[in-house]
């Protein structure tokens, strides 16, 4: 069968994505990765299967990408998330030339070539500031749902810095500028400037090419999305679900193995 | 040839007892000199064991009180490995401090803190253009020949300098010749018993090691091996100072890349250029530290380009990719660095960089590079 799966195990969520013969998205799933990589993916599947329809037997190809790439039993194959997101992102957005992916505990900038291949990339290899998990403290920190953060930052009227990229002292800071009587709008626009300051680093190193779209579970956060656009001087692209895009370049790459 | 493999593993694997235990059946003293450069033939020469010396196999403990946390990993590791005595067995230390900013460090270090019977400094020069350096470069050898001379009460003949000069080519060539095989079949060996194979010759007297390389070369040439044509050639370039940790070299080749050759200190570059027996065995000697190629940043050579030189050795492999692979907090190969990443560019090369570092190495991120680095040359 022609049916092809991308499954990207992310360190938070895994993101499943269904293709039919003709590249078209059947369905896709997203959930909690929890601490059972090898579960979280099997269900992921089962619930793209359920929704779109269709049974095991039908599947051509399944291809595993993410942090836990390794752990999908059932992948016929594996592909790095750059790889998948460069092929996701090309097919969402087909003048794209760089990718700004930052989820549950990476980051990374990927430039991309005329033929949607991977020229080059940087990503975060040893800190998780800036990145989802950093988000959810920082949220917890600010008292607010993480949902509420973006909003947040569009409510401020006097940003404060956060100058500190690590999450633990980040959040101690938070509670200091608390303490000096800052509002929580404001440290949540700090907070937004301190993620775009680190990938305006990555950006330069990788060379900034139009077009630009952001991926990954943080793109959600429209606070996070503005403050990079505005640090590195272009317009994002975001896709209506940018955590998918690396399950989708997977299941890309997927249909193609078939 | 894996009897010989197997005792160069064991060897490897504890360099401390090795050496210790070595010092005891020789009774003779341990020298043991700082890399990259110091031309041990000479402490050889004065019937001592010269050793280069190692990163440790522990992370840093009481060496943090003298040496910062952005020191690299080596540094800390020999400082830390020296105040806790680790290093009771080596009679004295060579330490060249022209070399890089925490290499001068180390004397005022060793000499308030671990007090060896010998310490020797030498300033070697960068490579500028012109004569004076060789005669500069002379001067401070025939003054380190001196003071091992004091320090044993014997003199060290030319003869005696010749015969661990020739001792030390023969070792440089049958290097060599591993590596000659190891070109025409990458198969042969893995990454890190190469490396083992080069690290266990700056620790083991040269003569053992010469008859273990004899023996093992015999293997070599008799072994028969399947080509893995699939694999992605590749070339790594770099890890100056120290040993790279064995997991990444591991890693290169359980992603399926193949290494045929390399330009790391622990290999191709520790026995590149022999030494010419002509003339004045301390001219020659000098003349071989002299020589710009292998580029290496410490002797600040910009007249050859080290990019060049890497991109050669990889299409004279048929190598698809260089891998550099950079010492966290190593100011020269720092530096020199953004250069040759402009000239890997400039020439369409597919290159990537790792960053190592003596106690954190985050595998899985290094394989996801290392795993993307795969798919771009293999077009995925």
């Amino acid at each position: 069968m022609a049916i092809a799966i991308g499954v990207d195990v992310g360190s938070l969520c895994t993101k499943t994505v269904i293709l039919d013969g003709g590249n078209n998205v059947l369905a896709y799933d997203i959930m909690r990765s929890g601490h059972y990589y090898k579960g979280a993916a099997e269900e992921s599947i089962d619930n793209v299967l359920k929704t779109a329809g269709l049974r095991k037997e039908d599947i051509g190809y399944i291809l595993g990408t993410g942090y836990g790439r390794g752990a999908v039993s059932s992948a016929d194959g594996q592909v790095t998330e750059i790889t998948c997101h460069a092929r996701g992102a090309t097919r969402l957005f087909p003048g794209v030339h760089t990718v700004i992916d930052i989820g549950g505990q990476d980051s990374k900038v990927i430039g991309i070539g005329d033929n949607a291949r991977v020229t080059n990339f940087v990503m975060n290899d040893k800190c998780a500031a800036g990145t989802g998990r950093f988000l959810e403290v920082m949220a917890l920190a600010l008292s607010v749902d993480i949902g509420e953060m973006g909003d947040l930052f569009f409510a401020s009227d006097k940003k404060v810095e956060v100058s500190s990229m690590c999450t633990v002292f980040a959040e101690s800071e938070v509670i200091s500028l608390f303490a000096q009587g800052h509002k929580k709008a404001d440290i949540a626009a700090g907070i937004a400037d301190s993620i775009a300051r680190r990938i305006v680093g990555m950006v330069g190193q990788v060379g900034l090419k139009e077009e630009v779209i952001m991926s990954g579970g943080v793109a959600k956060n429209a606070g996070v999305a503005h403050a990079i656009g505005e640090r590195i001087g272009a317009k994002l692209l975001i896709a209506d679900e940018p955590q998918i895009v690396g399950a989708l370049g997977a299941a890309i790459i997927a249909s193609e193995r078939i | 040839m894996e009897k010989v493999l197997t005792e160069i593993a064991e060897v490897t694997a504890d360099p401390y007892g090795y050496v210790a235990g070595l010092k005891e059946r020789k009774e003779k003293k341990v020298i043991g000199c700082f890399p990259m450069h110091i031309p041990d033939e000479i402490i050889h020469a004065a019937d001592l064991i010269p050793v280069v010396i190692w990163r440790g196999n522990e992370p840093v403990t009481w060496g943090h009180a003298h040496v910062p946390p952005y020191d690299c990993g080596i540094t800390r590791s020999f400082v830390d490995d020296a105040v806790r005595g680790k290093l009771g067995f080596m009679d004295g230390m060579v330490f060249h401090v022209r070399q890089c900013l925490q290499a001068g460090e180390f004397p005022f270090i060793m000499e308030r803190h671990v007090k060896p019977s010998y310490q020797k400094v030498l300033y070697l020069p960068a490579l500028y253009p012109g004569d004076v350096m060789r005669d500069f470069t002379i001067t401070e050898l025939e003054g380190f020949k001196t003071s091992l001379e004091e320090f044993t009460g014997k003199k060290i003949s030319d003869d005696n300098l010749n015969k661990s000069i020739e001792i030390y080519n023969k070792n440089r060539s049958l290097l060599e010749r591993v590596y000659e095989i190891r070109r025409e079949k990458p198969e042969i060996l893995k990454a890190r018993e190469v490396m083992q194979i080069v690290w266990s010759s700056m620790f083991m007297l040269k003569e053992d090691h010469n008859k273990l390389l004899t023996e093992l070369i015999k293997g070599m040439e008799a072994k028969t091996v399947e080509p893995e044509k699939d694999k992605i050639r590749v070339i790594p370039v770099g890890c100056l100072c120290q040993t790279l940790q064995f997991d990444i070299l591991d890693l290169i080749e359980d992603l399926g890349m193949i290494i045929p050759d390399d330009d790391l200190y622990i290999g191709s570059r520790y026995f590149a250029n022999q030494v010419n027996l002509d003339g004045s065995p301390l001219g020659a000697l000098a003349d071989r530290y002299l020589t710009r190629t292998p580029v290496c940043p410490t002797k600040g050579v910009w007249q050859v380009h080290w990019g060049d030189e890497a991109i050669k050795k990889m299409r004279d492999n048929d190598a698809r990719g260089i891998i550099s692979i950079i010492v966290k907090y190593c100011p020269p190969h720092a530096c020199y660095y953004p250069d040759f990443k402009s000239k890997m560019e400039q020439e369409g090369i597919n290159a990537i960089m790792i960053e190592m570092e003596h106690e954190i190495i985050t595998l899985e991120a290094i394989k996801t590079r290392l795993q993307s680095f795969v798919e771009i040359i293999g077009g995925v």
